[in-house]
């Protein structure tokens, strides 16, 4: 029998929000990855490794969900394009933290040690994008709460402030730790230098992806 | 006229029979729709619901509900034609109700959507056009039923929309939430109290010898809904801005002011659907009670002896008892998303013109009324997702449940005269 129940959807942001801390989870395991990489502790690498997999899988079967919740039949409080493009962004994440693990594992990447301080750092500043970002999505509840009022609208606003802050110093690290290669680069074989610069590239792709999922966020409030 | 005299005790138990039957269905089916949402949104226990049902569908019944019987008894079906032959009438009557109820139980066993008020409507229809002459259908009376039964989604969404606006203008999307909730709740107290004594009052007290005049009306109304506001600021003292865990959802301090509001809204709720809808039941029974006891006079005059609406107040509540709590259980633990400042939003709206209706002797349906409100609550944007297709369902359903209801009751209508003639 068809009842109020039935009417009353469930929210897909609530797997969008699971999603994101399953992200959140899997930029801690490549902190940790990086550890192990640096110190040339493959074994324990290899084990992280298999947990980024496993959260890759996991955030898969959430972007899944959220998208059974908006079928074209469902009424929604703000845009479905919104809602599906957010999706997409938001599972890029643990797809590049698995391939920056794979691609470091599969070639026993060494980092050379004076790049170690600032790389380590570079990654840290990207995972912190990507947790303000979550923090983020996790505000939608207080947006949905207040029924998109001015005032969460604003509290959204001081987020994505601090998101875009944090994404400059991720740049600028990377900036850094680009001209440190730069000047080492020629002591190393090039093929691995090709693929540290890949792999720095990467490491920023994942904040820039979180700065985009912000973004979505607030173009979802501000709407 | 024999058979009345012969059989009258026989049709008029079989009434009382088929009548409260009916009644327990509303009270095992329909009420949930009624009662689930404030369950749903953890503003009361089920079992708080369930005596809030009891007390206020039988208060709603026997206070409010005479309008609408008296339209089911005999605003559809000219009597004057049958005045030659009565039994007619009675037989239409049992067979409406036979009809209507059947056609219930199959479609709750199917899980489709049916409304009660449609199938009742569609099945008296069905016999007095078919069974009597199509002139015996009073077809300007069944028009405005119908076109209600269009408007009162449309206004009910209408209302929700515009109180989940003036919530969100007044309180949610200010500086201090809680405290502009405290502020303005007792407001949306006055309104129930206000809306559900105001139509009773005007309509519905002559039958215990109460007969005001309309500014009488509305003067007592406004007293009664400062009553309300001023009992509802006082338990909204209590409340402190802190979180606090119901079931599986947490609340904040604002939510929880709602959640008080909400006990107000759902008494409404229960009171508007027990106006409306226990004519449903009764109203045949009326019809068939005043031709039995008259000796077989149809006397569009006659009062309507109330005990009647009593047999649909016990009916429904009975059948709260025995089967209504577990549907309420099961959608109240369905709905997480429907939190008490939308909930009351949707709950008053669809109260206020359900009651509206049953003021006026529309017998229009609750619980598409309900779905409405929830729309309008939705467009608001006080709900994340809402599905479409449920309504797309119901109106499909809205459809099929008229010539359904009276294409069983034609049936039923010419087997009882067979059996009797």
């Amino acid at each position: 029998m068809d009842r109020i129940t039935d009417l009353i959807k469930k929210s897909p942001f609530v797997p969008i929000q699971k999603h994101m801390e399953v992200s959140l989870r899997s930029t801690d395991e490549l902190l940790n990855f990086f550890e192990s990489a640096t110190q040339s502790k493959w074994e324990e690498a290899q084990t992280t490794r298999r947990k980024i997999v496993d959260l890759e899988h996991k955030a898969d079967e959430l972007k899944a969900e959220a998208r059974s919740l908006v079928p074209k039949s469902i009424f929604l409080s703000v845009p479905r394009e919104d809602v599906l493009e957010l999706v997409k962004i938001a599972d890029e994440i643990p797809n590049i933290v698995k391939n920056i693990s794979g691609l470091m594992i599969g070639r026993h990447m060494e980092i050379p040690t004076v790049l170690i301080p600032n790389f380590i750092k570079f990654a840290r500043e990207c995972a912190e994008v990507c947790r303000i970002a979550s923090n983020a999505t996790n505000q939608i509840d207080e947006l949905f709460q207040f029924a998109f009022g001015r005032n969460a609208a604003e509290e959204m606003q001081k987020l994505l402030t601090e998101l875009d802050l944090m994404e400059d110093r991720c740049d600028e690290t990377e900036i850094i730790l680009r001209s440190e290669l730069f000047k080492i680069e020629k002591d190393h074989p090039p093929v691995d230098v090709m693929f540290l610069y890949s792999v720095i590239n990467k490491v920023g792709e994942l904040a820039d992806t979180a700065e985009t999922v912000g973004h979505r966020i607030s173009l979802i409030a501000s709407k | 006229m024999d058979i009345i005299a012969n059989y009258g005790w026989y049709l008029l138990i079989s009434g009382c029979i088929f009548g409260f039957f009916m009644a327990w269905g509303i009270g095992a089916n329909d009420v949930a729709n009624a009662m689930g949402t404030s369950v749903g949104a953890r503003a009361l226990t089920l079992a708080q619901a369930i005596i809030v049902a009891c007390i206020f569908e039988f208060a709603g019944a026997y206070l409010a509900g005479g309008e609408v019987t008296s339209t089911i008894r005999k605003g559809i079906i000219d009597p004057s034609l049958l005045a030659d032959t009565p039994e007619l009438l009675v037989f239409g009557m049992l067979a409406a109700l036979l009809a209507a109820g059947s056609w219930l139980l199959i479609a709750s066993y199917n899980g489709w959507p049916v409304s009660t008020t449609h199938s009742i409507v569609g099945a008296i229809v069905g016999f007095a056009a078919v069974g009597i002459s199509v002139d015996a259908v009073s077809w300007s009376k069944v028009t405005s039923i119908v076109s209600s039964w269009v408007v009162s989604p449309l206004m009910a969404g209408t209302i929700s929309f515009m109180i989940f606006r003036s919530v969100h203008y007044l309180i949610l999307d200010t500086d201090d939430p809680f405290n502009n909730a405290k502020k303005y709740v007792p407001g949306y107290m006055f309104l129930v109290g206000f809306v559900l004594a105001g139509v009773t009052l005007l309509k519905g007290l002559k039958h215990i010898g109460l007969d005001l005049s309309f500014f009488e009306a509305i003067q007592y109304s406004i007293l009664i809904g400062l009553g309300i506001a001023f009992i509802g600021s006082r338990f909204l003292k209590k409340i402190n801005n802190t979180k606090v865990e119901r079931g599986d959802i947490v609340f904040d301090g604002v939510e929880r002011v709602f959640a008080i509001l909400m006990v107000f809204t759902a008494c409404a709720m229960a009171f508007a659907h027990g106006s409306n809808d226990v004519a449903n039941a009764v109203g045949p029974l009326a019809a068939i009670v005043s031709v039995v006891q008259s000796g077989g006079e149809i006397a569009a005059k006659s009062v309507m002896p109330w005990w009647i609406l009593l047999v649909g107040g016990i009916g429904i509540i009975s059948g709260l008892a025995m089967l209504g709590y577990k549907v309420i259980e099961t959608i109240g633990r369905n709905i997480t998303e429907l939190t008490p400042s939308r909930g009351f939003a949707a709950e008053l709206a669809a109260a206020t013109t359900v009651v509206l209706a049953s003021g006026t002797g529309l017998p229009i349906s609750t619980t598409h009324t309900l779905v409405g409100a929830v729309l309008g609550v939705g467009i608001a944007r006080g709900l994340s997702a809402i599905d479409l297709s449920v309504v797309g369902r119901i109106i499909v359903s809205w459809i099929v449940t008229l010539p359904v209801g009276a294409g069983l009751s034609i049936l039923f209508f010419f087997t009882l005269k067979g059996i009797f003639s």
